[in-house]
């Protein structure tokens, strides 16, 4: 069975911001709401890096851990989704979350307060598949169509992978294999924990 | 370390950003950063995202809407319009209403990737909320009323034959678009032809004009020699002058693919640009000293013999003679000149020679300078020199802007030649009045007289003058009176403050565009009246051709209809030619389609097939509708590193595209049929011209002062009956070589008398190549010294608003000029004048691009998913000037520049910049010297993110030969707002 | 007020947990407390109805599709 994951190649990522409009398009995201960011470190300077930071969808998920009422789950393939319904929109998730992914629209369908807001690696939520009402909580559902996040699927330089983990460690490691040195992939341990296998962990030499 | 640099900000009730630039925390973070602190700091930048999330989730509505509605959906596949690199798209339309996006994975140009502008080009089919200009308009009494069609086109014209009826069809300008298709820039150049007036251009001449004129001139053709795609075979590759990480993104695809692959990339540039973080080497250098660095590299491969001897003495003339320039620019020199010192100069030089195939790639950064045709000269002998032109992976990778600027200036409106580069000669009419199907005294009746039918027209970059300037000061009769701005934006152009008073002082304006664009906003801010804004449709509401870069032409089928009002633009331009008279001539060889309204226009296919008639020189002829069309549909057969297809057979058509190289890239010579299959690389020896192979273009004589301009013995593509050089191909030679029983009985008719660009039979061209095997434009050396310029050998010469007064003795501009396309241009006496500039000014601005936004910007700030990156017009400011002026990052600063202009601009402190260098990007308008314009655009057409234009304060510049602005290089002050 | 709440849960919970997600301060989510609705599989649905290998395929396919390696070396 598949585990979904998304990776970000800093050494391919070019800050084209092309998976962030990717996504808001696919969705139909608010302004203001921002499921996926590019983040710039060391702007302007040697070194400067860019990687695509949204929900990691993490193996072991804080997010899940601290919700007051348990409005999260995680799918088959790994997916970590919520239900809206459920979601009180307190925002400990945010607190949680180490990449500062659940967003929180403030008006809204549900209310004065929003619910919580996240990535949903394109596999929608826990409405019928392809429905209205999932559509309009929480966007398009790729997945049930066999296909993979937009974001990934529309990165300018394919720096930003999105698929079975195996799959896309794979294709990582022949790039790093290629480059021939190694790379630090950000947040890959906090959000996957140790690999399965050795051979699924980037940027190890192998 | 920074978080973001967009802004999160909220949006106001109006819509109107109040951002603030994120980038800002830049300056107060280390450089480096942990885990914890990433946590902690994602928490912050974030949090702010959240807590400004005052938007409603409303927007699904309109989605749903669409998805409930049902019905059945379809694929319509186009490509992208936001720039050259020519991605394509696969758009879901259901119900007329484009409901999603799809990448192309098969696609051996984007393989299914895009950039921010890529992926939400969506937006172009979007109703709701929409930016666009929804219904034609007129200016009455200072205020934007809407008005019919009927009454915009009745009012339009008939001031318009009041003009010409006055003051001669030369009193009008009409501005084209890059944005055109290939059809339509086509039809432009016919239709304004027919009006009777060369006054017409696009945005090449301000963004490549340099490089056409100064490329072609070196060896044949002006464009792009090799593809994004090639860059995959190179070694090497320097970028010297582009900014592709932002201005095209998704050749990075191609770029990095290559650099993970062993290739070296390296980056010259004033800034420490995106891309230059991902290179392996930057160096900086001083904007404007380009010829320097080169003639500095050069002196470096010339001193230790790196250069390709045996190249040079089979292919190029004139190399003596750079030498002897060279020779000056000694290390010490170079640095004086350009700041980089001979250890940063001889590194690029020795990894350009030592990893070949090398290649370099340029864009506006080159381009955009009163030398620039003397900087991409200084190119082009840099790759003569290193023997990498016409070799795989090697070329003069040149990265076009917009996504048809390559086409429209193959075929389009251009006011020295007529579609292919045929010159205005008597000859060309001639030729053209036969592709037309027209009488050539009729058209030359069109015109005031037939020399000015054979005189250049003015230049887009220079129509302000042609407005204000003394009449006894320019080369046709009456100043220009009238100005159609049709698809472009004049916030790209230097000097704003003064054009502003331009269009105060026209008779009429009209503006044909998607939006509004910063002409409506600049316009209504000084004028009552006489101003009509034609909605035109987007290229996504239409179909037709676009050429990519690379030469390569792929087909658009059209998503949906036009929206709103708006009306395509071969409609318009047909309506228009009905009310002027010429509508019968203007298709007379042209099948019309029913388009939208159940309206006549000019049929998109019938039209390429007209191209295909008539274009024989730069080869779209062989690029016929079917052919693009299967390419289309076959993207999977075609190789991405060769671009060439591996077998395959198109389902529909049974047409075979095996040996096709993807997109036909021009020349694709001869008729369809003759299936010659495009040429992926400029100039390639090592190929039978049948298999896209070539050489350098005898377009200049076969000898100068004794000195043979042929190719030498043994120089020739593979497998050519002449095997040295030759001319090229007319009658008369085919029939002393013995050739002309080649041609069959038919094609013999047509050829008689005629030459390989004139002869409609293609006979000339089919027998040269196929069975020849020659190449029919000649062999010949490519120049290294190009005589018909007035720096044959280019030349470093100091920008006019220069910061070092102490270099202009040595390196003066030209002298002024009296008339250059139909205009005096001024050069020694404004860099005389502002000799001492420097002091009042002493930061060098400079100008370029950002990732979601392209060119003047009013489509892309429109864009609500683009615009929400990037809220706010700045300025790159060196953290020493910043404090040296007592102001900090993220703070309002007023940028002066010598013209008195200034802009009210927000500040991003960075190391990004030099101290002494300034840069702002170029795609902000709508303000106007710290003024708000938003009441200025009709209601609900103002972009979402408005903000001043770096040109309103540009200064004044141009290059001698092509009229091209200077916008990388001028002085201004910055001081607190 | 958001902040204000968000306060109110941090004190209603354990300190430790508060501050970010370091692996021995995370409570273990365990599976099965989960208060919504039920998922869907996403072969369940159109187009897929119900066929998973058919719908692993798919994915695994589109998946290549973001290895341009794939592409370039002459692959599908």
């Amino acid at each position: 069975m598949a585990r979904m994951k998304f990776l970000a190649d800093a050494e391919r990522c070019i800050e084209c911001n092309g998976c962030v409009t990717a996504c808001k398009q696919e969705h139909e995201i608010p302004w203001g709401v921002n499921r996926r960011r590019v983040v710039t470190l060391n702007d302007g300077v040697p070194g400067e890096k860019s990687i695509s930071v949204a929900c990691m969808h993490c193996s072991d998920a804080p997010c899940m851990a601290v919700c007051p009422v348990d409005c999260f789950y995680k799918t088959t393939e790994g997916v970590v989704l919520h239900d809206k319904d459920i979601c009180i929109g307190c925002g400990y998730c945010f607190y949680a979350c180490p990449f500062g992914a659940p967003q929180f629209p403030q008006d809204g369908a549900f209310g004065l307060r929003g619910k919580m807001d996240k990535c949903t690696f394109c596999a929608g939520g826990p409405e019928a598949d392809h429905s209205a009402a999932e559509f309009k909580k929480y966007g398009r559902n790729r997945l049930a169509e066999g296909k993979l996040p937009a974001c990934a699927e529309m990165c300018a330089t394919k720096a930003l992978l999105g698929g079975d983990a195996d799959v896309i460690a794979n294709i990582y490691r022949d790039r790093v294999l290629k480059r021939g040195k190694g790379s630090e992939i950000w947040g890959w341990g906090t959000a996957y924990g140790k690999p399965d296998k050795p051979a699924a962990q980037p940027g190890a030499k192998s | 370390m920074l978080l973001t640099r967009k802004s999160t900000s909220l949006i106001d009730k109006d819509g109107a950003a109040q951002g603030r630039l994120a980038r800002s925390i830049s300056g107060m973070l280390g450089r480096t950063i942990d885990r914890r602190a990433f946590l902690r700091r994602s928490g912050i930048a974030l949090g702010a995202g959240a807590v400004a999330s005052q938007l409603p989730f409303n927007i699904v509505d309109r989605a749903e809407a669409a998805q409930d509605a049902g019905g059945k959906t379809e694929t319509r596949r186009t490509i992208c319009t936001h720039c050259s690199v020519g991605c394509s798209i696969d758009a879901v339309v259901q119900n007329g209403v484009w409901i999603r996006q799809e990448p192309v994975f098969d696609s051996p140009i984007n393989l299914g990737a895009h950039c921010a502008k890529g992926a939400s080009i969506r937006e172009h089919g979007m109703t709701h909320d929409s930016h666009r200009l929804k219904t034609p308009m007129k200016l009455a009494g200072g205020k934007w009323q809407k008005i019919s069609w009927d009454q915009a086109l009745d009012e339009v014209s008939k001031k318009m034959l009041e003009i010409k009826k006055a003051s001669g069809p030369d009193a009008t300008f009409w501005i084209g678009s890059s944005k055109h298709g290939n059809e339509q820039s086509y039809l432009f150049r016919k239709f304004v032809s027919m009006f009777g007036t060369n006054n017409m251009d696009h945005q090449a001449r301000i963004c490549h004009s340099t490089t056409v004129a100064g490329v072609a001139n070196t060896w044949g053709y002006g464009a792009m020699t090799n593809s994004y795609n090639d860059e995959q075979n190179s070694k090497c590759v320097l970028f010297f002058g582009s900014n592709a990480a932002e201005a095209h993104p998704v050749s990075m695809l191609h770029t990095l693919h290559a650099k993970e692959n062993g290739a070296k990339v390296i980056v010259v540039d004033p800034r420490f640009t995106r891309t230059a973080a991902r290179a392996d080497t930057y160096y900086r250098i001083r904007s404007g000293t380009d010829v320097a660095f080169l003639w500095g590299m050069l002196h470096h491969i010339f001193k230790n013999g790196w250069e390709d001897k045996d190249y040079i003495k089979a292919r190029v003339y004139g190399m003596d003679k750079v030498r002897e320039e060279v020779a000056k620019w000694t290390p010490e020199e170079v640095e004086k000149v350009t700041g980089m010192k001979e250890a940063e100069v001889r590194d690029v030089a020795e990894k350009m020679a030592k990893n070949k195939p090398s290649t370099i790639v340029w864009a506006m950064g080159q381009t955009q300078h009163t030398n620039g045709n003397a900087i991409v000269r200084a190119s082009c002998i840099l790759q003569l020199a290193l023997g990498n032109v016409g070799k795989s992976g090697g070329g003069a990778n040149i990265y076009r802007g917009h996504d048809n600027v390559q086409g429209a200036t193959d075929i389009g409106p251009n006011p020295d030649s007529l579609p292919g580069y045929y010159g205005i000669a008597p000859g060309s009419w001639a030729h053209f009045a036969r592709v037309w199907g027209v009488d050539l005294d009729w058209l030359k009746k069109q015109f005031a007289s037939e020399a000015m039918m054979t005189k250049p027209g003015i230049t887009v970059s220079r129509w302000q003058d042609a407005v204000m300037e003394k009449n006894e000061n320019i080369d046709q009769d009456s100043n220009l009176r009238a100005v159609v701005f049709w698809g472009h934006a004049p916030n790209s152009q230097n000097r704003g403050k003064e054009m502003v008073e331009a269009m105060k002082k026209l008779d009429l304006l009209v503006v044909i565009d998607p939006y509004p664009s910063a002409t409506a906003a600049m316009a209504a801010m000084v004028r009552q009246d006489g101003v009509y804004l034609l909605p035109a449709a987007t290229q996504m509401e239409t179909s037709g051709s676009v050429t990519a870069s690379n030469r390569s032409i792929q087909w658009r089928e059209k998503v949906v209809d036009p929206l709103f009002e708006s009306r395509t633009d071969q409609m318009i331009m047909y309506q228009l030619a009905q009310k002027f008279g010429f509508a019968k001539e203007f298709t007379a060889k042209i099948k019309l389609s029913k388009g939208k309204g159940g309206m006549d226009e000019p049929d998109m296919e019938d039209t390429l097939r007209e191209v295909n008639r008539g274009v024989w020189t730069i080869g779209y002829t062989g690029q016929s509708p079917e052919r693009l069309q299967a390419h289309m549909r076959n993207m999977h057969v075609f190789d991405v590193k060769t671009l060439r297809a591996k077998g395959g057979k198109d389902a529909k058509t049974g047409y075979v595209l095996d040996g096709d190289y993807y997109g036909l890239p021009w020349p694709c010579f001869g008729n369809a049929a003759m299936k010659h299959p495009g040429s992926p690389n400029l100039y390639q020896t090592d190929r039978h011209v049948m298999d896209g192979g070539g050489n350098f273009r005898a377009n200049f004589g076969v000898e100068r002062d004794g000195v043979n301009l042929l190719a030498e013995d043994g120089s020739h593509s593979k497998g050519a009956d002449l095997t040295t050089g030759y001319p090229e191909f007319d009658h008369v030679l085919l029939k002393k070589l013995g050739w002309w029983d080649d041609l069959t009985d038919d094609e013999k008719k047509l050829a008689e008398g005629k030459n390989w660009k004139t002869d409609l039979s293609g006979g000339i061209q089919r027998v040269v190549m196929k069975v020849h095997g020659c190449h029919p434009f000649g062999n010949a050396k490519a120049r290294a010294v190009v005589w018909n310029f007035p720096d044959g050998v280019p030349l470093h010469r100091e920008p006019l608003y220069s910061p070092r007064p102490d270099l202009i003795e040595k390196y003066p501009t030209h002298d002024d000029q009296k008339n250059r396309w139909r205009l005096p241009v001024l050069f020694k006496t404004v860099q005389q004048a502002n000799k001492d500039a420097v002091k009042s000014y002493p930061l060098i601005l400079t100008s370029g691009r950002l990732t979601e936004y392209e060119g003047g910007g009013d489509e892309t700030r429109s864009n609500p998913w683009l615009a929400e990156l990037q809220q706010e017009m700045f300025v790159e400011i060196n953290p020493k000037d910043a404090n040296d002026r007592g102001v900090r990052n993220n703070e309002y600063v007023w940028v002066q520049t010598p013209t008195k202009a200034r802009l009210k601009v927000k500040t991003l402190v960075t190391e990004r910049v030099a101290s002494g260098t300034v840069f702002c990007p170029f795609h902000f308008a709508g303000h106007f010297e710290g003024r708000d314009l938003l009441d200025k655009y009709p209601e609900g057409a103002a972009p979402i993110v408005r903000g001043e234009a770096v040109n309103t304060a540009t200064t004044y510049g141009y290059d001698i030969v092509t009229m091209m602005q200077e916008t990388k290089t001028t002085l201004c002050q910055v001081v607190k707002a | 007020m958001r902040r204000v709440l968000m306060l109110a849960f941090a004190a209603a919970l354990t300190w430790s947990v508060a501050g970010c997600g370091e692996k021995p301060m995370v409570t273990v989510y365990k599976q099965g407390q989960y208060q919504g609705k039920p998922d869907m599989q996403p072969w369940d649905g159109d187009p897929f109805k119900g066929d998973k290998n058919a719908w692993e395929k798919t994915v695994k396919a589109r998946n290549l599709g973001q290895n341009e390696y794939v592409r370039i070396s002459g692959g599908s």
